[in-house]
């Protein structure tokens, strides 16, 4: 019987840089080519613990992780990657299905670190845009300083409509200004019935955004948001992420929102 | 099988089950309770029938007997792991009817829900249920309103009711431990209650409008957060993982999980600071909530098997078994 | 015929003489405060009878019936015995009342029969050093509590007595929930931390209050099953030089307590002021007088301590000196 708590290591092949605290850490992981954009992996460095990480990218024998300094064990990952492995379990959750969004008008609406669990998502449409009708990401972040994936929005606003927006920057600041819900009012949207929304960030940021989705006209069911909740074993057994009926690390992360809106902590 | 045999003699056949099985019972702990001169009652390897607490419910459930307060699993070195090796007996629990309707809930967390708990699975099924009766209602329990008060899902049932012992084979597991002993055939039913003191009565019509009830504000002012209610408790399962740095060698360590409370603080604490439930009123009506209306939806059963042993513990007198009560009658 | 009564006698025999010619109260004296409560009538009985009616429930947990004729002492006295005997207190001679008052009743605050903070039965305690130390005239104070709250004041007595408990951690029953640690910080002395997800005890600091444990939720942590006490010496009132009882002995048990009170009888007959007051010197200003190392040597005569005992091998009182 498979133990599904034991962690396999795995190589970091590469650090990519985003901010002082946010490094994408390419993990080497020959399946990948089963993890789908909005799954999750439990990520440890023995004696430290473990942290729920999303995956920001899938290559061929590669999972991205895109991780944020802000806890014991996300520190010690940062302190001791070079060369290095770490422990990994999953792919966990759900994911996203890419079927559900081919042939509509795509908006994605993402706060900071919640780009990650979307931006295979943006990759993947960024790549072929022909199979969306069109492609809008709205990426929003604390300050310039804490813009993450640089590269990928220099690839990205080349193929689609791009909208990166930062909550406040100092004086002579160039790019966009506003929270992500600035945005969401004056979207070209030719046919709402055809129009689907993922929106992935904090909670307050979700709760927002549906709103001004909402005033738009979207249907609940065009709309998919991913979770961020306490997650210890990824297996729904420890009882954390819980909510209502429904166990985000088994179910979730991503939800419709018709049929997640009533999900209370 | 029934049978009824004579002390001596069932004293000679828990002898010889000792030699097979771990066997674990409710005990009493004296001078263990929380306040002084008190005792407790809790599971713990048991040397003979007499070591057994029989007729009082014990203050915390049979769960630690196969789900064990801290479980190592895995210890690591620099770059390998290893896993704990598993009990080598199997487990033989004496528990009561509640308790054993209780672990079918047990089973659909840690063997339906996701994939299969290996060190669940492990202890899980090299365990075997002695069930002990009920000759009268305990203070606190409602196993009469939640259906748990009878059973049919034993290994084995006993009775030591002074010199004479009934015992009741439901598996052909234990027929060879009887075989050859001096026993009498007869019927033997289990004693059962069939009326509690405390009644309750479900809310049939619960919705997520449930949840706005004023009842948790009331409640949840006077909640303390101890968490007595959950680690007592013999349906609620969660945990926390632990990674430990053994402090002589700080290249090796554990990795294990220890039981975890929603009415704890730190709960549904993430990193970088967010916290889902912050009031107390919203950890108890997350937890009731639990027990009588989401296990239902997602497994097709209530989850609270009416043991009471909440009501039984609670340090601030909050009566699960009044909130519930109060929810079915606002209902109604 | 005048009224002829010997006042020494009569107060040694338990009597107060009143301020009010002829009258005097009756002193019942309730080891541990801890009485059936049949007593009450019979004190009323009394009271009724040849008091005013009133009875004043005395600081040190006896009654004093008021406003009785002292030519009544022999009736009351009768009346006294059946109280006597239900409080199971020594006598010399049925029918005569109380043998001494120079030893005054042991007090104690309600204690573990329902108390959840206390750590052990006090009313017990009080009623064991009661049946060793009464009667006596000498005048010694003895209080006891249940914990380290100290509802009793027994830090204003000669000897106070303080429950502890050795709190036992069994770390597989812990869940890191810090209730113990929290506890400890907020309602007692911040001894406990974490580390590895398990609790540290500081022992220096630790005073044995048991909060720890009464918070545990897993039964992680236990009272030890010896019960521990911590032995404070000398504290008192008066006029001279009121002070709190320093501690003597932490981490203590019930026969070495009882030894060292009898000792000290010992001690003060050795060293009290032959011309003292109506033979009445309290024991803190003899041990200022003949040094804590002469008072320690005979206190510790015969007594063995327990390994885990401190001892406080050098203790000095300050208080408020209303004498120099």
């Amino acid at each position: 019987m498979k133990n599904e708590y034991i962690p396999f290591s795995s190589q970091v092949k590469e650090i990519i840089p985003h901010t002082d605290i946010e490094y994408t850490f390419r993990m080497s992981f020959p399946e990948a080519g089963r993890v789908k954009p909005g799954q999750f992996f439990e990520v440890s460095i023995p004696k430290y613990g473990e942290a729920p990480i999303s995956v920001s990218g899938i290559g061929e024998d590669y999972v991205d992780l895109t991780i944020r300094r802000v806890g014991r064990v996300t520190n010690k990952i940062f302190q001791h990657y070079v060369g290095n492995t770490l422990l990994m379990r999953g792919p966990y959750g759900n994911g996203f299905d890419i079927e559900n969004f081919k042939g509509k008008e795509i908006v994605v609406v993402a706060g900071g670190t919640g780009l990650s669990p979307v931006k295979g998502i943006v990759d993947y449409f960024a790549g072929r845009p022909e199979e969306a009708v069109s492609v809008t990401l709205i990426a929003g972040f604390k300050s310039p300083q804490d813009i993450l994936f640089r590269k990928d929005f220099e690839q990205w606003e080349k193929r689609i409509h791009v909208i990166r927006t930062v909550d406040s920057a100092s004086e002579g600041y160039e790019g966009l200004t506003g929270m992500v819900t600035k945005y969401i009012p004056d979207l070209p949207i030719a046919d709402p019935d055809n129009t689907v929304f993922i929106t992935v960030g904090p909670p307050v940021m979700i709760k927002f955004t549906i709103m001004e989705i909402l005033k738009r006209g979207i249907k609940e069911g065009n709309i998919w948001i991913s979770h961020e909740r306490k997650m210890c074993c990824g297996l729904g057994k420890c009882g954390h992420c819980k909510m209502n009926d429904t166990y985000v690390c088994l179910d979730g992360p991503v939800f419709n929102y018709a049929e997640s809106r009533d999900l209370i902590d | 099988m029934g049978y009824q045999l004579e002390k001596q003699t069932a004293d000679e056949i828990f002898n010889c089950l000792k030699q097979d099985y771990d066997i674990f019972a409710p005990k009493l702990f004296a001078g263990e309770g929380c306040f002084s001169d008190t005792d407790v009652i809790r599971y713990g390897k048991v040397e003979s029938l007499d070591e057994i607490c029989w007729s009082r419910r014990s203050d915390y459930s049979f769960k630690e007997a196969f789900l064990p307060v801290n479980e190592v699993l895995f210890y690591f070195t620099e770059d390998s792991t290893s896993v704990p090796a598993c009990r080598k007996k199997p487990a033989l629990i004496f528990l009561w009817s509640c308790d054993l309707h209780a672990l079918r809930r047990l089973d659909a967390i840690y063997l339906t829900n996701g994939p299969e708990d290996f060190y669940y699975k492990r202890l899980r099924e090299n365990a075997r249920f002695v069930l002990m009766g009920c000759e009268e209602t305990c203070d606190t329990g409602f196993c009469v309103s939640m259906g748990t008060n009878c059973t049919e899902d034993y290994d084995l049932y006993l009775k030591v009711e002074g010199d004479s012992v009934l015992a009741d084979l439901k598996t052909g597991e234990f027929q060879k431990y009887f075989d050859g002993k001096d026993c009498r055939e007869q019927e033997v039913i289990p004693d059962h209650v069939t009326e509690n003191r405390e009644k309750v009565t479900l809310p049939r019509n619960l919705s997520t409008e449930t949840f706005s009830d004023s009842v948790w504000e009331s409640y949840g002012s006077r909640c303390i957060g101890c968490g007595r209610c959950n680690f007592v408790c013999p349906t609620c399962t969660c945990f926390t993982m632990q990674d430990i740095i053994y402090r002589d060698n700080e290249n090796t360590g554990e990795r294990r999980r220890v039981w975890a409370s929603c009415q704890v603080d730190g709960y549904t604490d993430i990193a970088g600071g967010n916290s889902f439930r912050k009031n107390q009123g919203e950890r108890m009506r997350f937890k009731v909530m639990h027990k009588i209306y989401d296990f239902e939806k997602r497994f097709g059963f209530p989850m609270c098997v009416g043991c009471g042993r909440c009501d039984a513990v609670c340090p601030e007198y909050i009566s699960y078994v009044n909130i519930i009560n109060r929810l079915a009658k606002e209902e109604a | 015929m005048g009224l002829d009564i010997n006042t020494k006698l009569a107060k040694k025999n338990a009597y107060r003489i009143g301020k009010a010619r002829g009258e005097g109260a009756s002193r019942i004296r309730v080891p541990g405060g801890y009485l059936k409560a049949e007593i009450l009538g019979m004190v009323q009985e009394i009271a009724e009878k040849y008091g005013n009616g009133i009875v004043h429930l005395t600081t040190r947990q006896g009654f004093e019936i008021e406003g009785i004729r002292l030519e009544d002492m022999d009736e009351i006295n009768e009346m006294l015995q059946p109280i006597i005997e239900l409080l199971d207190i020594n006598q010399k001679e049925p029918g005569t009342g109380y043998p001494a008052s120079g030893t005054r009743n042991i007090s104690a605050c309600i204690g573990n029969n329902v108390c959840p903070f206390a750590n052990y039965n006090t009313s017990e305690f009080a009623k064991r050093i009661e049946k060793e130390i009464f009667p006596n005239d000498l005048h010694f104070k003895v209080a006891l509590t249940g914990c380290s709250n100290d509802c009793a004041k027994v830090r204003m007595h000669d000897f106070g007595i303080i429950g502890m408990t050795m709190p036992q951690y069994d770390p597989s029953r812990c869940v890191s929930c810090q209730a113990c640690v929290k506890g400890c910080r907020s309602l007692s002395v911040d001894a406990l931390h974490m580390e590895n997800y398990k609790i540290v005890r500081d022992h220096e600091k630790c005073i044995g209050c048991g909060v720890c444990i009464t918070k545990c939720p897993t039964r992680a942590l236990t009272r030890s099953p010896k019960k521990y006490y911590k032995l404070t010496l000398m504290g008192r009132t008066g006029k001279k030089n009121p002070r709190l009882g320093e501690d003597f002995l932490i981490w203590t048990d019930e026969d070495t307590i009882v030894k060292i009170i009898l000792n000290t009888y010992r001690f003060v007959k050795e060293y009290i002021d032959p011309g003292a007051p109506g033979g009445k010197e309290h024991i803190g200003y003899i041990i200022d007088r003949v040094g804590f190392a002469e008072f320690k040597r005979w206190a510790l005569e015969g007594v063995e301590l327990l390994p885990e005992t401190e001892i406080r091998e050098c203790v000095y009182w300050s208080g408020i000196h209303f004498d120099r």
